[in-house]
């Protein structure tokens, strides 16, 4: 940072080196097998009211000074700006590492296939169903150490380990196609977590179901069309959160900075503190401390230590997640730190820390659907798409359950549900409580331009919504 | 003098043994984003990395680093080596994936653009510059991106494949909106820089952004116009949906027992085509395979999937890899067609397909389209930045942003008439290593369109 020094208004640099390893078994075989290591230094750099960004896979001194170089005749060459505040932080300093018991990488991958062998072959069990066209086990594992220093003095280092798993099922008698998964779609459940975490999922022990429910789906009645009541999975809710609350609660949408690409906000930074978000039943935290989730740090990429605020409190909009700029452009004088970038190849934009709905007092999944008369229980997600502003949304399940006298009745196939995010939000009559809460962690969230993937943990538990229009699709 | 891609592939396949491919791609690329008419991000990227195939007894394992030195190919080899053999143990068996493919002869292509490649940082600024002034003169603010990439792929393999590539490609979109939140779009890609005109992205957005207030359409079957945008969008899913030959030796593909029948209307032939007009070329792909043109729909018939050497030795049956994969020993999502094109129809322009539709939509784009069903092609998403009503024939005023939700190859075979003169129409979102893709195709006319919703006004 020193080379950096009266060059610019403020230059960070980051050193990020990263192990991934997935692994995957279908029909007996493995499927895939793909390790990945990758080292490199991203420096950016503000130039009046313009940043500047070049990583570089030559972490030498000389890679850096070049990067630095480059970063600076970029942010340069661009029409001049306005000069923004960012909004002030103490240097980070020290080390932070998420916790785990045996690191997936010391495992074997002997011991990882058979894993992964055993639950495979339990969904073709008993020498399986020729409907099951397809079924697969997967695992992935990464471990991601980072190293911060900024002009402002910062100088920190952050190492995070992850791991998941998961298994599914595509049936198909010809015509139809059904699959079901297990603990969620889209490739598993992941944590911010060692081998414990993935051997605590037990995927064979759910296989013979998971491949049973995909040979099931393919005679179950369609999902009828109408406004019902439904009950959603924590996954699914998870996922609800995701798209409907954590993205439009970005700060830099809000702003309309991500209007190129992943879109604006129906919020507006006025809204806070005084808007509805949503019934007295929804309460959503932001929290980057939780252990063991995905979207916990010590400090963002910008070095903003990690913390835990409310964004919605019982329905009324609170905050947002912010980053330096962002925040400091809204008259805030401390960011949400929600600076986050995928690798070292690309810049920190404002991201979803764990962004979670705080358990609620109706109980368990078992007393919420007894004490619901007629509707529809979703569970697993299939399909997801919203709006730019984050507010037409329409999901597709795995499964749809009928809820009928409080209690679960027939399958259904293609369930789905659509609606507005603030008149869904303000449907929610039902949080189950604090022994059906837990983290979901997905790791396919995409934005930014270049395109950056970024994990993240929701906090979830089934919850009721009225008045939700079903069967769209 | 620096060590080349082909060099560095040829000396990272010296530290593998048996059966290996080595892949070398270096990306270079720039990237200048803009919100509200200012300068927001801009990104340089510069890296090289090395993924090393082993197959062992038909099974197979890779790895991918970026560190270059020969420790560091050592080790890539060897992670490469201990994952093949370990699935050879596991399954107890040989595994399905055959050979390595045998070395082709790779086409030259029109991919490259040398000026492209300097990746000057003050052609974007002035890009930037131009789509500014432009909205401002309608007093509107300019939101977008600039990019331009050359990435370079060498492969050398144990079968004696020895083959590079280069290619560069530019992107510019510019979305114009005013002060109260109504939007237009832009776009235009191309292998070389000097062919985007950023005043022309510029006004073809601010020609969308009209003043009236928007109207509401309610759910239904609509007669619809689609721009190119919106049409490529769906058929780069139909890509993976349909022609994914791994897809379809699972059973789950689209045109399962399908093909040789008519899928679509009469008008409509598909192909990939890797060096037709306006495309982005490529001579190989990522197994080293020549790229050829494949027919895909010919006069509405179904007649082909895309291969690479697992999803062919999936389907068996004699069937080969056609060139199609996107990954060293194939992807494990499968194939696909990544220089897909539509050839166009009679119509001159979008106005000439509006021209017979008594009340129908106009879509610009498409936004956060999703697959709800895989075999039967059926999508849901949103429409943005452009969506209009057509009334008598003409568009008449704009309709606020709707859900569809229905199946492309519905939409193919309900496809009355194309535009005459295709486009390149990309995402160019570039997740991970840049892999220009595009597909060149028309607008299009199609009858009931299925819209299941529509967004509020917040």
């Amino acid at each position: 940072m020193g080379k950096a020094e009266g060059r610019c208004a403020y230059a960070e640099a980051r050193h990020v080196e990263s192990r991934e390893e997935a692994l995957s078994v279908r029909a007996g075989e493995v499927d895939d097998f793909n390790t990945t290591e990758a080292e490199g230094i991203g420096v950016r750099v503000r130039v009046g009211g313009g940043w500047g960004f070049a990583a570089t896979r030559d972490v030498s001194a000389a890679g850096a000074e070049a990067a630095l170089a480059a970063a600076l005749a970029i942010a340069e060459a661009q029409p001049a700006g306005p000069a923004t505040p960012l909004t002030p932080v103490a240097p980070a300093s020290g080390h932070w590492s998420s916790p785990h018991e045996v690191d997936p990488f010391d495992v074997s991958l002997e011991d990882k296939l058979g894993l992964l062998f055993a639950a495979e072959a339990a969904m073709r069990a008993d020498g399986g169903d020729a409907r099951i066209v397809r079924s697969l086990a997967t695992l992935r594992a990464w471990r991601e150490r980072k190293a911060f220093a900024s002009t402002e003095g910062a100088a920190c280092t952050q190492e995070l380990v992850a791991s998941g798993a998961g298994i599914g099922a595509w049936a198909s008698d010809g015509t139809e196609l059904q699959v079901r998964s297990y603990p969620l779609a889209h490739g598993g459940l992941f944590a911010a977590a060692g081998w414990e975490h993935v051997l605590a999922l037990d995927l064979t022990a759910h296989a013979p179901r998971v491949a049973a429910e995909a040979i099931e789906l393919l005679t179950a009645p369609e999902c009828p069309e109408g406004v019902t009541t439904i009950v959603l999975d924590g996954e699914q809710l998870a996922l609800q959160i995701h798209e409907s609350v954590g993205h439009a609660l970005e700060l830099d949408r809000i702003l309309l900075g991500e209007a190129s690409y992943a879109g604006t906000s129906w919020v507006g930074a006025d809204d806070i503190g005084t808007a509805r978000f949503g019934s007295e039943h929804m309460t959503i935290t932001a929290d980057a401390t939780q252990p063991g989730l995905l979207g916990s740090f010590g400090w963002d990429d910008e070095g903003v230590p990690a913390g835990r605020y409310a964004l919605v409190e019982a329905g009324l909009l609170r905050a947002t997640l912010s980053n330096r700029e962002s925040a400091a452009a809204i008259g805030l004088d401390r960011s949400g730190g929600c600076a986050r970038a995928d690798g070292f190849a690309r810049q920190p934009i404002v991201r979803m820390t764990n962004v979670s709905i705080e358990p609620g007092g109706a109980g368990s999944l078992e007393d919420l659907i007894a004490d619901t008369d007629e509707g529809v229980y979703l569970e697993t997600n299939k399909s997801w798409s919203i709006d730019d502003r984050r507010l037409q949304f329409q999901f597709g399940t795995e499964i749809g359950r009928e809820i009928r006298g409080g209690q679960l009745g027939r399958l259904y196939r293609n369930a789905s549900y659509a609606g507005i995010g603030p008149r869904f939000w303000g449907s929610l009559d039902a949080v189950c409580g604090p022994e059906e809460w837990r983290a979901w962690g997905l790791t396919n969230c995409g934005k930014g331009e270049p395109g950056q993937v970024m994990s993240v943990s929701h906090g979830a538990a089934p919850a009721r919504f009225r008045d939700v229009q079903v069967g769209v699709a | 003098m620096a060590e080349s891609a082909l060099e560095l592939a040829e000396r990272a396949l010296g530290h593998t043994s048996g059966d290996a491919q080595a892949t070398v791609t270096h990306e270079r690329s720039l990237l200048s984003r803009f919100a509200r008419s200012r300068p927001t991000q801009a990104t340089q990227v510069d890296d090289t990395s090395v993924s090393i195939l082993r197959v062992h007894d038909g099974h197979t394992g890779s790895a991918d680093t970026n560190d270059l030195s020969d420790e560091g190919l050592r080790n890539v080899a060897a992670r490469a080596d201990a994952g093949a053999r370990a699935a050879a143990a596991a399954a107890g068996g040989r595994g399905e994936y055959p050979d390595l493919p045998q070395p082709g002869p790779p086409r030259a292509h029109h991919g490259y653009d040398a000026a492209t490649a300097a990746l000057d940082p003050a052609v974007a600024g002035e890009a930037l510059r131009v789509a500014f002034a432009a909205c401002a003169e309608r007093g509107l603010e300019a939101f977008g991106v600039w990019t331009a990439g050359d990435v370079e792929t060498a492969i050398a393999t144990s079968a004696g494949v020895r083959v590079r590539d280069e290619v560069t490609d530019a992107y510019m979109k510019v979305i114009a909106r005013d002060d109260r939140g109504r939007s237009g779009w832009g776009s235009d890609a191309a292998v070389a820089a000097g062919a985007i005109d950023p005043a022309a992205i510029a006004a073809r957005a601010v020609g969308k952004v009209w003043t009236e207030e928007p109207t509401d359409l309610p759910p239904g079957r609509y007669r619809v116009v689609l721009e190119p945008e919106a049409v490529g969008e769906l058929l780069d899913f139909l890509g993976y949906l349909a022609f994914n030959g791994l897809v379809h030796a699972e059973g789950r593909g689209a045109l399962v027992g399908r093909l040789g029948q008519r899928v679509a209307a009469p008008s409509i032939s598909l192909s990939d085509s890797p060096r037709f007009p306006r495309t982005l070329p490529r001579a190989f792909d990522l197994e080293g395979v020549p790229k050829a043109p494949l027919p895909l729909i010919q006069d509405g018939v179904a007649h082909r999937v895309v291969h690479d050497t697992r999803s062919a030795a999936r389907a068996g049956g004699g069937a080969r890899t056609t060139g199609h994969a996107t990954a060293p020993g194939g992807a494990g999502l499968g194939p696909h067609p990544t220089n897909l094109v539509l050839i166009g129809g009679g119509a001159v322009d979008e106005a000439e397909l509006a021209a017979p539709i008594e009340r129908g939509l106009y879509v610009t784009r498409f936004w956060y389209v999703n697959i709800v069903h895989e075999k039967q092609t059926l999508l849901t998403g949103m429409t943005r930045d452009g969506t209009f009503l057509i009334e008598d024939g003409r568009i008449t005023r704009p309709v606020r942003d709707v859900r569809f939700t229905d199946s492309v190859l519905r939409i193919l075979e309900a496809t009355e008439a194309l535009t005459a003169t295709p486009r390149l129409v990309t995402e160019a979102d570039f997740y991970g290593r840049r892999f220009a893709t595009g597909v060149v195709c028309p607008a299009l006319r199609a009858h009931d369109f299925r819209i299941t919703g529509a967004t509020v006004a917040a």
